[in-house]
């Protein structure tokens, strides 16, 4: 059970409080409701570029990290489709170093064209490393355009391309700035060795006096139910081949999302996952494979990546994989089997739950979702799940017109 | 009241020396046990450790496929139901063959102690090493070792393991594919009699620890004993290469990886704390000389960092870098430079002293909870270390001077004598 009290600013700020008296340190989380699929088509890639420049000073602190490093405090964040996370760690006593940071780059940051010109460069090179310099890297980035027409879920937080990254100019990034960054379109959570009363206070002091900011409602094209299945085939220089599919599902909110994340880890989760036992250990199809959600708030994705034994013909291994979907539609499964990803489930948030970091970004993304108290309460909403549930889902949602499929083949297959 | 935006509030001392007590129980068959208590989350945490690693093996893959044939098959239960059973269970187990040492780590809730120790023991001492699931495993390795061969990354590291500790060595040698094909379940049962050994396991116990873990470990683990000990001397020794600037080709690369530094003493040599610190200020944190340079000024990477890191009969230092394929003589050159400048140039007192504290925050961070408690525990006793190491540690980080600082660059980073290798 994790305990937690919240309050709002008048400025619309909303702070969330775990008190955890068994660490010395403290954590705090800034999510902010803006990510990916907040920007223009013609401008992909901003959000993320954005939460580099964040690091880059203000008027008042000309470096953010120094100030934290000298706290005894380490940072970092992250940029998905959906939001953008900022996080720190620090000794308990010297939070209000965290306050004063990030109140002040909440505030107004230092737009520099140097700053700039750097942090371009910089995710450029992110890029080349994670998706172009990594074999099958770009594989999730062909995927996502198949699988979406209309929503921005259609590019990933990279961006659609990174020309935009190299395109954007100053005013771009005060814009989206002054779009986004908000108190009112922030949730701050604390976890670790720190009061309630504490935190309001301080909260007062740093947060308080950042203005309100007008953002404008978020207003986002609705995917259209699929028609047709789509496809696309690639050569690239990798060993094997590589299937990858992925099935549109449901919103994050939805009663499904349970089910389907519980019917994906009927399929891999761990080690006697349906996949892996059938498809790499008993038929030696596959040398991996693996299936998760996207978890996006919007109507995400239930993805599947495998790759190919050697001599194995990619349409013989879809047909496989297309059995051990339909067997998901045509019988229940078995008691054990559902109590089995159950416990699993239930085994892995209390894991979770140890480190302040994280019931701190949880706190905060189940604020976004509507209720903190998810945190504690979502384990019984896979509780109740059944198996009928699941075979029903399986039904609605895994057909073949709802899938996209990317055939990523190795372009030396024939020599191997 | 106006605030003062442009100070920082008060900062206040802290101790960056939290560590929690640890227990050594014995068992009959001298097994050891240490016991960690600590955490809020009705969770444990358990390592079991042998000296079963890399430097062991007359092969490659011998190790890590012995260690990862455990979970392949009992005497009494097919690798399916041994998977079934621990994901029925909740609990999620880790197989690890590190250089050194070999076992493997489980995290569970508390009240599954005992179906833990029953799984774990049967997996650690019954395995049956069967063929058919060697095979298939040793053809998937193969698979992920030809995915792992295309990254640039991973062609510099292997280079410059064998460029530092010689391609004789276990700790040197690059697996080749017709490695693949060399196991057999004879070679991994002789590998488990010989390093698998009960009476030499340790475990290291940590989280809300379930009353009766103990008396279930002796009970369970105890009286398992294996006869004599077959000692045999390993023939191998380290030797690093005459040949110090590599390049390795990869067309199609759009960035090199960069390796640079070389073997160096381990944390059983008194000048490893502040040698330590030295690698914070080369490029051991976010705010380092290198990141601040390369990536920060220049933009020529995503990341750069350095390490050092212990082994049981070395440790190496090593400087990290992917860049854009035109960037790489700059950044070298700009990675020599900084090396350069720590060795005749005194850190200044202001940048010392965000390390000082940078680095004490760090070390609360690693006493934080079970997981990390056991994890920093692990990291000193491999050595033969207790936790006063950290304490050493915690002083020299407060007390190295700018002279000594110099000097540890002078004596440890000698240009002539670092390797440096490139893959791109």
């Amino acid at each position: 059970m994790i305990n937690f009290e919240s309050f709002r600013l008048s400025n619309g700020l909303r702070v969330l409080v775990h008190e955890d008296r068994s660490t010395p340190l403290a954590a705090m989380n800034i999510l902010y409701d803006v990510g990916s699929r907040d920007e223009d088509p013609e401008l992909t890639g901003l959000a993320h570029l954005f939460e580099h420049l964040m690091f880059g000073g203000t008027v008042n602190i000309p470096e953010y990290d120094l100030p934290l490093q000298m706290a005894g405090g380490e940072n970092n964040a992250f940029t998905n489709n959906d939001i953008t996370n900022y996080y720190l760690t620090v000794p308990a006593d010297n939070i209000e170093t965290g306050f004063w940071l990030e109140s002040d780059r909440m505030d107004e940051l230092d737009f520099s064209q140097r700053n700039l010109d750097v942090q371009k460069n910089v995710v450029i090179e992110e890029f080349n490393q994670r998706y172009l310099n990594q074999p099958y890297g770009d594989a999730l980035l062909l995927l996502r355009p198949l699988a979406y027409k209309v929503h921005p879920y259609r590019w990933s937080a990279i961006g659609r391309d990174i020309s935009h990254v190299r395109g954007a100019n100053l005013q771009d990034i005060r814009d989206f700035f002054f779009s986004h960054y908000a108190p009112n379109n922030a949730i701050i959570s604390f976890a670790g060795n720190v009061s309630t009363d504490m935190v309001r206070i301080l909260s007062e002091k740093w947060f308080g006096p950042v203005p309100f900011r007008n953002i404008a409602a978020r207003d986002l094209p609705v995917e259209p139910a699929r028609i047709a299945v789509d496809t696309l085939t690639v050569e690239r220089p990798v060993p094997s081949d590589a299937l990858y599919k992925a099935w549109n599902i449901c919103p994050r909110m939805s009663d499904d999302f349970y089910v389907m994340d519980l019917l994906t880890d009927l399929l891999s989760g761990g080690e006697s996952g349906r996949l892996h036992v059938k498809l790499v250990r008993e038929k030696n199809i596959f040398s991996e494979i693996n299936a998760f959600l996207s978890s996006d708030i919007d109507p995400g994705l239930m993805i599947l990546t495998g790759k190919l034994m050697a001599g194995i013909r990619i349409e013989d291994a879809e047909n496989a994989v297309n059995e051990v979907i339909s067997e998901l539609q045509d019988e229940l499964p078995d008691q054990n089997e559902l109590e089995k990803v159950k416990n699993r489930f239930e085994s892995s948030t209390v894991l979770m739950n140890t480190g302040i970091l994280h019931k701190a970004m949880n706190l905060s993304f189940y604020e976004l979702l509507g209720d903190a108290s998810l945190i504690n309460t979502e384990i019984d909403r896979y509780r109740a799940t059944t198996g009928k549930m699941v075979q029903e889902a399986a039904a609605k949602y895994l057909v073949p017109c709802n899938c996209s499929t990317l055939y990523y083949l190795s372009s030396k297959r024939n020599q191997a | 009241m106006s605030l003062a935006k442009r100070i920082q509030p008060p900062l206040h001392p802290f101790s960056a020396v939290n560590t929690r007590p640890v227990n050594l129980h014995t068992l009959r068959n001298s097994a050891q046990v240490y016991t960690i208590e600590a955490g809020t989350e009705e969770i444990m945490r358990m390592e079991f450790i042998f000296r079963a690693g890399t430097v062991q093996e007359k092969i490659p893959l011998l190790a890590s496929g012995t260690n990862m044939m455990l979970t392949e098959g009992s005497l009494r239960h097919t690798s399916e139901e041994i998977s079934r059973m621990l994901d029925y269970y909740g609990i999620f187990l880790t197989m690890i063959a590190e250089k050194d040492t070999a076992g493997l780590v489980v995290f569970f809730l508390s009240k599954h102690v005992e179906k833990v120790l029953d799984l774990v023991g049967e997996i650690l001492f019954e395995p049956a090493f069967p063929k058919k699931e060697l095979d298939t495993l040793m053809k998937k390795r193969l698979r992920w070792f030809l995915v792992n061969r295309e990254r640039v990354q991973n062609i510099a590291m292997d280079k410059f393991f064998e460029s530092i500790f010689g391609s004789g060595h276990p700790y040197g040698y690059q697996v080749t594919e017709s490695d693949f094909n060399g196991m057999n379940p004879h070679l991994l049962r002789d590998f488990h009699s010989r390093y698998y050994r009960p009476e030499e396991m340790a475990v290291i116990v940590s989280g809300r620890i379930a009353d009766n873990t103990i008396g279930l470990l002796g009970e369970k683990f105890g009286c398992l004993t294996t006869g004599v000990k077959i000692v045999e001397k390993s023939q191998a020794s380290l030797k690093n290469d005459p040949v110090r600037k590599v390049s390795i080709e990869k067309p199609g690369a759009v960035q090199s990886a960069i390796r640079i530094g070389s073997a160096t003493i381990n944390k059983r040599h008194p000048d490893y704390p502040g040698l330590k610190v030295l690698n914070v200020i080369l490029g051991g944190y976010f705010g380092s000389r290198l990141m601040h340079n390369i990536r920060e000024e220049k933009g020529y990477t995503y990341g750069i960092h350095s390490l050092v890191t212990s082994l049981d009969l070395s440790g190496f230092k090593v400087i990290s870098t992917e860049v854009g394929k035109d960037k790489t003589s700059l950044a070298v050159d700009e990675i020599y430079k900084e090396i350069r400048l720590l060795q005749q140039k005194p850190v200044g007192d202001a940048e010392l002293e965000v390390v000082r504290n940078y680095m004490s925050g760090d070390m609360v961070r690693m006493f934080d909870g079970p997981f990390a408690l056991a994890e920093s525990f692990k990291s000193v006793w491999e050595f033969g270390l207790d936790t006063a190491y950290f304490n050493v540690l915690a002083e020299k980080i407060k007390t190295i001077t700018p002279d000594e600082i110099m000097h540890l660059a002078n004596t440890y980073y000698k240009i002539e004598e670092l390797y440096e290798v490139i893959a791109g």
